[in-house]
């Protein structure tokens, strides 16, 4: 009888430590999935636009330092041209930072409401990149502009 | 979460464009910064909704992430077209929410 309780016994324990890692693994996992956060740059903009093509156009225009010397307040403002009719609006615009660690900032959906398609935020810069906005207009086409912003101190941590 | 809503001009007629200054006093933790003192990570805290709505209608929706400054300030315009209620929802990855209002009330 002893003999049989032990080998029940060790079988739970074995049947524990086999699912352990799986467990850890799905730990490592839930992890990775924050990661639509951690997209590299050009895989952001194919979310944004679905692999259609991104103009630069005066249209767009992004107002921000040239050289930041604190990473962590950098205020970015951003206007579109555009008549903001309910024909003819900027249905978003998304600002993104090239080189942070999550390089998406924000995303804008505008309606005709808004008069004038206008964002202004602050933003963390973790070091000196271009700071991007795209603006995605109501007939479907993508225009952007950049700004390199140098950042004398990071703003990351 | 405390917020404040700004309407720039204060003065402002219908059909004017003015600009809405919403800021959140929120930490926006990225989820990279470590505690100095314990080295532990401190978990991502960050705004990730917040809708603009004037009598209930839906004007200006924004999908943010952790790259916003502290406190994050967000502005946008908006074209007065009567009297009525600016309502701000902001909810942050916690599933905290706040919502904050400001009458607009066009002079002439």
């Amino acid at each position: 009888m002893e003999r049989r309780s032990f080998l029940k016994g060790f079988g739970v324990v074995a049947a524990c430590t086999a699912l352990i890692p799986q467990i850890a693994n799905a730990a490592e996992e839930a992890k990775k999935v924050v990661g639509p956060n951690e997209m590299n740059y050009d895989s952001a903009v194919a979310a944004i636009t679905g692999g259609k093509p991104v103009t630069p156009s005066a249209k767009v225009a992004i107002s921000a330092p040239e050289i930041a010397e604190n990473g962590a307040v950098v205020p970015v403002k951003v206007t579109v041209e555009s008549p903001m009719t309910n024909k003819d609006y900027v249905k978003a615009i998304h600002v993104l930072a090239s080189k942070n660690g999550n390089v998406r900032c924000a995303n804008i959906y505008l309606t005709p409401a808004n008069g004038e398609a206008y964002f202004g935020t602050r933003v963390k810069l973790g070091g000196t990149q271009d700071v991007v906005a795209i603006a995605e207009m109501s007939d479907g086409t993508f225009l952007s502009a950049k700004q390199n912003v140098k950042v004398t101190i990071g703003g990351c941590g | 979460m405390k917020t404040l809503i700004k309407i720039k001009p204060k003065e402002y007629k219908v059909g004017d464009v003015v600009k809405v200054d919403f800021m959140a006093m929120h930490p926006m933790e990225t989820g990279m910064r470590k505690n100095k003192d314990t080295g532990e990570i401190i978990p991502a805290n960050y705004i990730d909704e917040v809708k603009f709505m004037f009598n209930d209608q839906l004007i200006t929706k924004m999908i943010i992430w952790e790259s916003l400054s502290v406190n994050p300030l967000m502005s946008i315009s908006f074209k007065v077209s009567g009297a009525g209620t600016l309502k701000v929802i902001a909810k942050d990855n916690k599933g905290q929410s706040v919502e904050s209002s400001e009458q607009i009330t066009p002079k002439g």
